[in-house]
């Protein structure tokens, strides 16, 4: 009928916004079994996957995903399902500590900045626009170039260049906070610098940050694949996404599986990291 | 959020390198060979390094040689049965004690800025070679037995010798030793490596740094080998030489005809090519030396020859040639590969025998396991450093190392990969961090020997590089391959050659793996197309366009 406007029922009230940010959302359930499944597959991947990860077995090598290798196999003729559980650990430990090690260095940075006066303020804010200077995964690629290939140094390298960013952020919300009536108060009181930092500005500055390192942990899996991807990460026949879905690459023309499924894992991990750092972000402000 | 971007962005990425499907092949045109056709566009696009200089006198790579072949040529060559035939020297003679060579050269040769091939041009290209300003490497180590030149006439060459070279001609016949123009020879070295002048079929037009080197038709050109299949100037107009380091997408620019040839084809893509209507195959191993392992006798724990005939045992190749070549590389038991009449090769040496393998290790004093089930002795574990060069060996080939090492685990031995770039491998096999190794090492006939498993070759060159990678110090197999390589008479130096071979074998100082490898895919519709087998690198002067 024309002319009828649909107006909302006046007895449905809108849903308060702490029962709409409690709620859980498809995708978020989904990202939390994908999560609870990379968890399981890092921590226990012989339950998830019993076979050998480096068992070659040249004369099944190239087979497409069948009953028997429910991904295909590798040019070796290893299994590439049992390869991929295998290197979530390896992944998810990378990205961990790459993000720990990013914000950790933020924290101090971000710290410094925001609390120890205009000249600290001044010079740490230089240096961090000299990192911001150069892209991320060039001062990782930096980084290696002076310390040589391998996991370690792989994760160090991603880690230091997300310290910037963490650095900024934490700058910013150290001088929001510092300026809080809360601080204000406690300044009155007459609470020494130190006590104030670590009872009341350091608390309410690091809660965000968990959201942070969540998004964070997501991009530090990709940034780390992709260094072993380009060889400076992982060595061989370590079962290590970025460095499968590179040896996949010579083969994409008559294997696809070989970097398909690598490929896949990839995206799922940092998808689900993303998922779930955007749900928390919504609690943890609707809180 | 800063991050979720660049995120995404990565993930994209990700996906598409996922999803790239294989290309689609077109419907073959059958059309009958007529006679060549003169025109055309030729594009190579080459898996190698971009050279940094296009003079193969300086340095002395592959991929110069590759290159250079179009547009330089050599005093000789050698034809399909290993024979040394005229090319630039159309005779030579030599005197009864091997240590003077006189070369007449063919007498209306120029090059293509105008000078004349003569005496004195083949003399300044010996002093250029010889020039430690050049760093000669490759051309500098083949003409170490020679002492002087001396222009006889205007068209005899004269070359004096320290002692008898029976690998001169084989050496000369080698694209690091082409001839240039004496003139593009005195300008600047940068000049010259940005376009050296030769007699050859082509001429360098223009290199742009990461693109493509462009090779124009020489037009006067008059000076093919003797087994060239036309006279002449070349059919083709133009030649574009691109690099396309990713092996996938250069086999996909083939397939899109965005290309009309590429090299370092990879087994898959081979088969593939071979399936379809629209691709030729040509193999065309190369010379010299087959692609081998060395083993490091000069430290433990290879300098124990039990421990090395266990590693050799213990390495399942013979699977993981079927499985990762997909037919398409033979396995050799030789130091020399097939090309080499004189190679001589052992199959009684090298089979997979694990359970021989064990009993070595044990006799060897490396009875005990530990919790990894690695052999120890004296608190050690039996590791093998093993540095792979990421530039030259093939993915094939890298994935054949890590069967290896995982082969060679059952029996005890733990063997470290690590894939390096060039100059981080260099590095490594010049501190002497290394126990077994893999390094291409192109030398025109059985001389390569000398080169590879002479005990000289331990003594680091000024660069830092030495060449007897296997460290090889047998004063039995030194005085044969000194010996052969002075003597003249072709049966005691088979015979020669033949004892070392033998000896070096047995010592179990290599695993030899496969010729080195050296496939081309092209387009059907290309003719004429060959390399020159003095060390197998494609020559397009025969070449057309049947389109």
């Amino acid at each position: 009928m024309s002319g009828d406007i649909r107006l909302p029922a006046a007895d449905a009230a809108p849903t308060p916004l702490h029962d709409r940010a409690r709620r859980f959302t498809a995708p978020e359930v989904v990202a939390g079994a994908a999560a609870l499944f990379f968890v399981l597959a890092a921590v226990v991947p012989q339950w998830v996957a019993p076979g050998n990860p480096l068992g070659i077995n040249p004369l099944s090598a190239f087979q497409p995903p069948s009953f028997a290798h429910g991904f295909g196999t590798d040019e070796s003729g290893r299994d590439i399902y049992t390869r991929v559980v295998h290197g979530t650990g390896s992944s998810l430990l990378i990205g961990a500590a790459a993000t720990a090690i990013g914000l950790g260095l933020g924290i101090v940075l971000g710290t410094l900045a925001g609390m120890f006066g205009p000249v600290v303020d001044f010079t740490v804010n230089r240096v961090l626009e000299v990192l911001f200077a150069f892209p991320g995964l060039l001062l990782a690629l930096l980084f290696i170039l002076v310390f040589g290939p391998g996991v370690i140094t792989a994760t160090i390298a991603v880690g230091l260049s997300t310290a910037p960013g963490y650095a900024r952020i934490i700058r910013a919300q150290l001088i929001a906070v510092r300026r809080s009536a809360y601080v204000e108060a406690a300044t009155v009181q007459g609470l020494g610098r130190t006590q104030i930092l670590l009872r009341h500005i350091l608390p309410n500055t690091l809660a965000p940050l968990f959201v942070l390192a969540t998004l964070g942990v997501g991009q530090a899996i990709v940034w780390a694949a992709t260094l072993s991807y380009l060889g400076l990460g992982a060595e061989p026949p370590t079962a290590e996404w970025g460095a499968m879905l590179s040896a996949g690459r010579t083969y994409i023309t008559s294997a696809w599986w070989m970097s398909f499924f690598p490929g896949l894992f990839i995206v799922l991990i940092a998808v689900t990291a993303t998922v779930l750092g955007r749900s928390l972000d919504r609690r943890l402000r609707h809180a | 959020m800063r991050s979720t971007p660049q995120t995404l962005a990565a993930i994209a990425g990700l996906v598409a390198v996922g999803l790239l499907a294989t290309g689609c092949t077109t419907t073959p045109t059958e059309t009958a060979v007529g006679d060549p056709i003169s025109g055309g566009t030729f594009t190579y696009a080459s898996g190698d390094a971009q050279p940094s200089c296009l003079d193969p006198h300086v340095g002395g790579n592959f991929p110069q040689a590759l290159v250079s072949a179009q547009y330089l040529e050599s005093l000789v060559s050698r034809d399909d049965n290993g024979a040394i035939i005229p090319w630039l020297a159309e005779s030579w003679t030599t005197t009864d004690d091997g240590l003077v060579w006189d070369f007449t050269l063919q007498d209306d040769v120029t090059f293509t800025d105008g000078t004349p091939l003569n005496a004195s041009a083949v003399q300044a290209n010996v002093a250029h070679v010889l020039d430690p300003n050049t760093a000669s490497s490759t051309g500098y180590l083949a003409l170490g037995k020679v002492a002087s030149t001396e222009a006889v006439s205007d068209t005899v060459v004269r070359f004096e010798l320290t002692e008898p070279d029976s690998a001169l001609l084989e050496s000369l016949s080698q694209p690091w030793l082409a001839i240039q123009s004496p003139t593009g020879l005195e300008r600047s070295k940068d000049e010259n490596c940005e376009a050296p002048v030769g007699t050859g079929p082509f001429i360098v037009d223009s290199w742009v740094k990461q693109n493509a080197i462009t090779l124009v038709r020489n037009d006067d050109y008059n000076s093919p080998p003797a087994d060239a299949a036309h006279e002449g100037p070349a059919y083709l107009e133009t030649i574009v030489w691109r690099f396309i380091p990713e092996s996938a997408t250069r086999y996909a620019a083939l397939q899109s005809g965005e290309v009309d040839l590429i090299d370092n084809a990879q087994p898959d893509t081979i088969v593939q090519a071979e399936a379809s209507d629209t691709l030729v195959h040509l193999d065309s191993p190369r010379p010299g030396a087959s692609n081998r392992i060395e083993l490091n006798g000069g430290k433990a724990p290879f300098d124990d020859v039990l421990v090395r005939e266990a590693f050799i045992r213990s390495a399942n190749v013979d699977d993981a040639v079927t499985s990762l070549f997909q037919g398409t590389a033979t396995r050799s038991y030789a130091a020399l590969g097939s090309r080499e009449p004189l190679a001589v090769g052992r199959d009684d040496l090298f089979d997979y025998d694990p359970d021989a393998a064990n009993a070595l290790l044990d006799e060897a004093g490396w009875s005990e396991r530990d919790s990894e089930g690695y052999r120890v002795k004296n608190g050690e574990r039996l590791n093998v450093q093993f540095p792979v060069s990421t530039n030259q060996s093939i993915p094939a080939e890298q994935s054949i190392f890590e069967q290896i090492q995982a082969t060679a685990k059952q029996t005890g031995f733990e063997v470290s990969l690590a894939p390096l770039d060039i100059s981080s491998w260099y590095g490594a096999l010049g501190a002497n961090e290394y126990d077994a190794v893999s390094a291409p090492y192109t030398k025109a006939g059985p001389d390569v020997l000398r080169v590879l498993y002479h005990s000289d070759g331990i003594v680091p060159a000024p660069s830092g590089y030495f060449a007897n990678l296997a460290q090889v110090s047998d004063p039995e197999i030194d005085a044969l391959l000194t010996e052969a390589a002075q003597i003249s008479d072709e049966t005691e130096r088979a015979a020669l050659y033949a004892d070392a071979q033998n000896r070096l074998l047995e010592g179990f100082h290599l695993l030899p793996l496969y010729d080195q490898q050296n496939h081309f895919l092209l387009q059907a519709d290309v003719q004429g197309m060959r390399t020159l087998p003095s060390v197998s690198v494609p020559t397009l002067y025969d070449t057309w366009l049947n389109r």
